[in-house]
């Protein structure tokens, strides 16, 4: 397999891999506009203005480029679920599980989506999973999975296994077994990959981690919310401006739990704008993990 | 102080065990036996922690010390862990803020979920004190805290009958099992990843043996005939570690616990699997004993010392999870952190003992 280092100036280019065919922001706005067409709160249709400039849908201190901010795939599960009108279960696991002033991500994904997706109820269950999935935490990962039974799960994952220094290899090989057991049961996954921050920038194995989810998310053709992308993005722009009491790093780490809820919804809403709506909806979930071998490109 | 015994042994031999895989990603890591089957030095520890209790609530004599007695005796137990577990979560937040700010890398605060705490300090801290905030890796004394001050209703019961405490328990355990019951984690959701309602059963197992093997030599003869499938059950557990093999919660049927394999709820393949080493293992300390004396020392004095010796390799395994991390581990670094740490153990050990030596006047026997 191709490995390839993260570096932001080449990702950029690779953005949208994941979908069969790449499609323009143009085109990926008017289908999710299509399908949020009852959301007048939202205008996603207006993104296509200036895709420089970032999703004009996300609030102004979280704008990021699309093609830096999510890679979209099919959401079979959830579309179901909508078809179905029942309200989403989603499973948000991994990151800070406390609803703190900061951190308060599960309530405003919820919110977030429920912006997004008017009429439709979203109930959120939060874990925080501790320890390596390389070790041990994809079990655990799987019974929060049987308890919650959700329709989707959000996955914030890598860190533990960059912090811990485990085997890039060994790391996706277990990530990418978890991501199709997930799936296998008729369940979609989002994955998010690790922050970016200052000092961690040139950590080849770090990089190799972020790398590691991206393959993954490619080859099991699941939504990837490029976190580490767009805290890079975000980075340049908070040179100016005001500081952090304890330096520059650590109010891009607030900023990026400040948008990591919108950034999320804006990956799931736009991959649903290119799931296609199940005839049956009882028959459509359970799209088995696909096999074949997506390369990374570059 | 005691003299070297099989008891302080496998007790220390679980401390290291335990400061070894609490280093995740280390070279050592896959020399530990808990890669090699289902269970792990956890319950090793918690079974050993019941055993202690049969002793310590006997006189020499093995005459039963008053109740009231074996009550206050846990209780103070109960105060001492707690207060280990306050220090040691301060501790370890302080060394991830610290960290943190040093390096100038905030990816550091997301360690162990400790980011809840920085995010929302105002519940984590109650939290902290209810003992249902729980760092990863920082969650055996929370458990033990727990089990040490439920303890004395098994002791009190088992006055009376052992069968009844065992019965108590294990109906306790299996209606968890059943239910899912588990104590909440707070602030967050979730539970707790050690559930005291399932891991009770370990403790009151090793209590009640205790008594059994004190009182007569059936339970010896037992162990000695059941020794074969002892070996079988070990063999069976690196089959399926090794190969990883091991049921698909999802599928398998309801109540689900009673056939996964999750260290959570202590599953019945965990405790079968536990039992199974304990019946293999046994026999293992009488035949080395003699050959290894340097290293039964060094492990019993660890045994001996053993909530010091586990608080502070709590730490040090949390410093040298930093070091790789910072470093970019590789085996010298590996060597240096497992090595530094089983020296800061025994120091631990030793220095807690000189303490109470230099306490108490009259030297003791």
């Amino acid at each position: 397999m191709v490995r390839r280092v993260a570096h932001p100036q080449q990702v950029s280019e690779a953005a949208d891999v994941s979908a069969a065919r790449p499609m323009s922001p143009l085109r990926t706005a008017i289908l999710a506009a299509l399908v949020l067409a009852a959301s007048a709160s939202h205008p996603l249709a207006e993104q296509a203005a200036d895709p420089g400039a970032g999703e004009t849908s996300l609030s102004l201190e979280c704008r990021v480029p699309g093609a830096q901010l999510y890679t979209a795939a099919k959401l079979s599960a959830v579309q179901a679920a909508l078809a179905e009108k029942r309200p989403i279960k989603l499973l948000a696991i991994g990151g800070s599980t406390a609803p703190g002033a900061s951190a308060s991500y599960p309530a405003k994904l919820e919110a977030a989506l429920e912006r997004a997706l008017p009429k439709v109820d979203v109930v959120i269950d939060h874990r925080g999973l501790p320890g390596e999935i390389a070790s041990g935490a994809a079990e655990h990962m799987r019974t929060m999975v049987v308890e919650a039974e959700p329709d989707l799960v959000v996955w914030q994952v890598g860190t533990h296994d960059a912090i811990a220094r485990v085997e890039a290899e060994a790391f996706e090989l277990a990530l990418s077994e978890a991501v199709a057991w997930i799936r296998s049961h008729g369940i979609d996954v989002v994955l998010v990959d690790p922050i970016y921050t200052a000092s961690m920038a040139a950590d080849a194995d770090y990089n190799r981690i972020v790398d590691a989810v991206r393959t993954v998310a490619m080859q099991q053709q699941v939504p990837l919310v490029r976190r580490y992308e767009a805290l890079h993005y975000l980075s340049s722009r908070i040179d100016r401006g005001e500081g952090h009491f304890l330096g520059r790093q650590f109010r891009l780490n607030d900023l990026g739990l400040r948008c990591m809820a919108e950034h999320v919804a804006l990956t799931i809403v736009t991959s649903l704008a290119k799931t296609e709506t199940p005839a049956d909806p009882k028959a459509a979930p359970a799209a088995p993990p696909l096999t074949g071998t997506q390369r990374a490109p570059g | 102080m005691r003299d070297p015994n099989a008891i302080d042994f496998w007790r220390g031999f679980a401390l290291v065990t335990i400061f070894i895989n609490h280093v995740p990603g280390n070279t050592f890591e896959r020399y530990t036996f808990s890669q090699y089957g289902i269970s792990d030095a956890a319950e090793l520890f918690v079974f050993l922690a019941g055993w202690s209790i049969g002793i310590a609530t006997r006189g020499r004599d093995g005459v039963p010390e008053p109740p009231g007695k074996s009550v206050l005796r846990l209780l103070n137990r109960t105060v001492e862990v707690y207060r280990a577990q306050l220090t040691v979560m301060l501790l370890a937040l302080a060394i991830i803020a610290g960290a943190a700010l040093l390096l100038d890398n905030p990816l550091i605060l997301e360690w162990h979920n400790a980011g809840g705490f920085f995010a929302d300090p105002i519940q984590s801290v109650c939290g902290m004190a209810l003992l249902t905030y729980q760092l990863g890796y920082f969650n055996i004394l929370p458990l033990y805290v727990l089990l040490i001050g439920i303890a004395p209703i098994f002791v009190i019961v088992g006055r009376f009958s052992l069968v009844a405490a065992l019965l108590l328990s294990g109906g306790i355990y299996l209606a968890s099992l059943v239910f899912a019951w588990n104590v909440p984690s707070w602030p967050g959701e979730g539970d707790w990843y050690f559930d005291p309602l399932c891991w009770q059963v370990l403790l009151v197992l090793g209590f009640v043996l205790q008594r059994w093997n004190a009182r007569s030599g059936v339970l010896r003869r037992w162990a000695r005939r059941l020794f074969p499938a002892g070996i079988v059950i070990v063999l069976v557990g690196i089959v399926l570690a090794v190969t990883e093999i091991r049921p698909d919660p999802m599928l398998v049927p309801e109540p689900r616990l009673l056939f996964t394999f999750e260290k959570t709820y202590l599953t019945p393949a965990r405790l079968v699997h536990f039992l199974g080493v304990l019946l293999a293992f046994a026999p293992v300390y009488a035949l080395l004993a003699p050959r290894i004396g340097p290293i039964v020392g060094y492990l019993t004095q660890l045994g001996r010392n053993s909530l010091a010796v586990f608080s502070m390799g709590s730490i040090l395994s949390l410093i040298g999870q930093l070091v790789r991390f910072q470093t970019g581990g590789g085996l010298p670094i590996d060597m240096l952190v497992a090595g530094t740490g089983l020296i800061g153990l025994g120091l631990t050990a030793w220095f807690v003992e000189w303490r109470t030596r230099s306490k108490s006047p009259r030297p003791r026997t």
